[in-house]
């Protein structure tokens, strides 16, 4: 038996989706640290994110996990109608913790200015930019992010990588799903290769 | 006690995107207040004031509605993948449908009083007794959302969803829609045991339908 | 999270009996088919046409047996997540449907000679005809559900409560119907005061129409466990 440590592990987990098989006999293990997972697109990076975070049922095999999760897919997951500051106090307060960290991260990442304004009158790159400040807002444990440049501009990557960067320095779990991005290799303490729903530890 | 607090924090977010983009109320009450009018035209007034018809017809109305507000509330869920966002939280799964219930029941009082009015003005029907009438049709608006909403969750991301969702809710939907119909009506006549008994049932329906709501739909959520 | 079993098949038992079961559910068929029609004595009030009623019993009997089958097949796929129960639970729906509609069918033909009308608002009828559509409801959420165990997971949600609902939705007609006073006749719909051989009649004819969907669910099963062998192996 471990420490008690965060991080998130799938056993001979097995993901069928729509009659196909997206994940086959996968073992992960993600401890602190930044974990990069790669692959082509259509190798099952997204699903076994989703995987780790419990969102899709696996066929097979189980998942543990310890701390929270915070998983940020390749949209943005904010409510329309909300502004991106009410989004992200839904979060928080719905984890049980405070709030005082929001107004700080959501200028940190630029969208200071519009936070109170509703999300869907946001541009796709500020949307980006709100969700991602959740990783600062809510202090979570387990980081998931799923293409996380993806809207950014270069302003928002070289925040996006300190982020990270000051995540993993803090004994988070950062697992980052992404097909580029050679800039986050020196901060990575573990690979995972993705092929066609298989996955070896690089 | 966190479980009611989450419950409760989702439903105020519900209700705060509704209050900003209204999309729901105004898609559900546009419909009722098309049909009260329509109505009265196609049946005829004498008819159309008949206290049976009345309520039946704003029952099934006020049932398609909910669909309305349900549909169009999951369908904000989806955009940007909030519901994901939700989701993925801690306890997310199960908060969902209890704080949609209470969210949705709101925004269907909302609905059925502007509907009432609609067609209590429209009709001109004599009300014998209101405070049942009111008593009724609270407790019928809190016995329709849990099944809408847990055939909604159902339906999520099919083709066909809309077309779906009224094969699936409706028939589930008949004790609920006979009660408020006869209760209303004996309300409208007033018929004040009668109106009390359907009152009681429509309320152990919401209660039984909330409770299996909560234990199954958590289950339904992928 | 509970594993998704899928078995390796159906049991190698099930093919050697299906014939046999086959048989017996054709040759009782004939047995309560001949007691219906010839041995059963005439009923005094309805004449001949009360016959129906042993087609139109047994049809309700397995109507909602099929129901209770897909409830307790749904609680086992939620419970135990083993796809065996899936087959059991589409398998019971498909064959519940056809003897639902049936049953509706069966009511009408006997409504029209004794009440002069092809559809009345009994409530045991109303109660068969929205159990009808929820069932129908059931195989169009399992036709538009693309993934196996999504699919399986939402029909098995709806399979559970459109059970319970059916009760529900019973005596909620009931209740409606017993202030509004129906016609007496109406209400005398079921069956005559039947003497022993129209008892027995009546019995020997569950006994066929149960094996019928007993040989009905083996055969419905066995392929359905056979596509999800093949789903899962490629």
């Amino acid at each position: 038996m471990r420490t008690v440590q965060s991080g998130a592990s799938l056993h001979d987990a097995t993901v069928v989706l729509d009659d196909r098989v997206i994940l086959r006999a996968v073992n992960v293990v993600v401890g602190p640290g930044l974990t990069l997972v790669r692959g082509p697109n259509g190798s099952g990076k997204t699903t076994l994110l989703r995987a780790l975070a419990g969102l899709v049922p696996l066929a097979r095999g189980d998942r543990r996990l310890a701390g929270d999760v915070l998983y940020i897919g390749h949209r943005p997951m904010l409510l329309r109608g909300l502004s991106a500051r009410e989004n992200l106090e839904f979060f928080a307060r719905f984890r049980g913790g405070d709030t005082r960290a929001i107004d700080g991260a959501l200028r940190a990442w630029g969208v200071g200015e519009d936070m109170d304004r509703p999300v869907e009158r946001l541009s796709a790159g500020e949307r980006r930019r709100a969700s991602l400040a959740r990783v600062e807002a809510e202090r979570v444990q387990v980081l998931l992010l799923d293409e996380p440049f993806a809207d950014l501009d270069e302003a928002g990557a070289v925040r996006l990588r300190q982020t990270i960067a000051r995540a993993r320095d803090d004994g988070r779990s950062v697992v980052v799903a992404t097909h580029a991005h050679p800039e986050l290799d020196d901060l990575a303490k573990a690979w995972i290769a993705l092929d066609d729903g298989d996955a070896t530890a690089a | 006690m966190i479980a009611l607090y989450r419950i409760a924090l989702v439903a105020a977010r519900e209700l705060r995107a509704e209050r900003r983009q209204p999309d729901g109320v105004v898609a559900a009450v546009t419909f009722i207040a098309v049909l009260v009018l329509l109505e009265s035209l196609v049946v005829g007034p004498q008819i159309a004031r008949d206290a049976d018809v009345a309520s039946a017809l704003f029952w099934l109305a006020l049932a398609f509605a909910t669909i309305l507000a349900t549909m169009r509330s999951f369908d904000r869920e989806l955009e940007d993948d909030a519901l994901e966002g939700l989701v993925a939280l801690p306890g997310g799964r199960d908060a969902l449908f209890g704080g949609k219930v209470l969210a949705l029941a709101m925004v269907l009082v909302l609905v059925a009083t502007v509907g009432g009015i609609l067609s209590l003005v429209l009709l001109d029907l004599p009300v014998a007794l209101p405070v049942h009438l009111i008593v009724v049709v609270l407790l019928g608006v809190l016995a329709l959302p849990p099944i809408v909403i847990v055939d909604v969750v159902l339906a999520l991301r099919l083709r066909a969803r809309a077309a779906l969702v009224p094969i699936l809710a409706l028939p589930v939907l008949v004790p609920q829609l006979v009660a408020a119909t006869r209760g209303t009506s004996a309300a409208l006549s007033g018929d004040a045991v009668g109106a009390l008994s359907w009152a009681g049932l429509l309320f152990a329906f919401s209660v039984v339908y909330t409770v299996i709501g909560l234990t199954i739909v958590p289950a339904a959520i992928e | 999270m509970t594993d998704t079993t899928i078995s390796r098949g159906t049991p190698y038992w099930m093919p050697r009996i299906r014939p046999w079961l086959g048989i017996a559910a054709a040759a009782s068929f004939v047995v309560a088919s001949v007691m219906a029609l010839f041995w059963a004595p005439t009923d005094a009030v309805q004449g001949n046409v009360y016959r129906i009623l042993y087609v139109h019993v047994p049809l309700a009997w397995l109507a909602y047996l099929a129901f209770v089958v897909v409830f307790l097949a749904s609680i086992g796929w939620l419970w135990t997540r083993n796809a065996v129960f899936d087959a059991i639970a589409v398998a019971s729906a498909e064959i519940g449907v056809l003897f639902t509609g049936l049953f509706l069918v069966a009511g009408s033909i006997w409504a029209k000679p004794t009440w002069g009308v092809w559809w009345t608002w009994e409530p045991r009828l109303v109660t068969t005809a929205v159990m009808f559509v929820m069932y129908v409801g059931y195989l169009l959420l399992r036709g538009l559900s693309t993934d196996f165990s999504r699919r399986a997971t939402r029909a098995a949600v709806f399979g559970i409560i459109a059970v319970i609902d059916v009760p529900i939705v019973h005596l909620s007609v009931l209740w409606a119907n017993s202030l509004h006073q129906l016609p007496t006749v109406l209400r005398a719909a079921g069956s005559p005061a039947l003497d022993s051989s129209m008892l027995l009649t009546l019995m020997v004819s569950l006994f066929a129409y149960t094996l019928i969907y007993a040989y009905f669910m083996s055969a419905r099963v066995s392929l359905e466990v056979a596509r999800q062998v093949r789903l899962w192996t490629t």
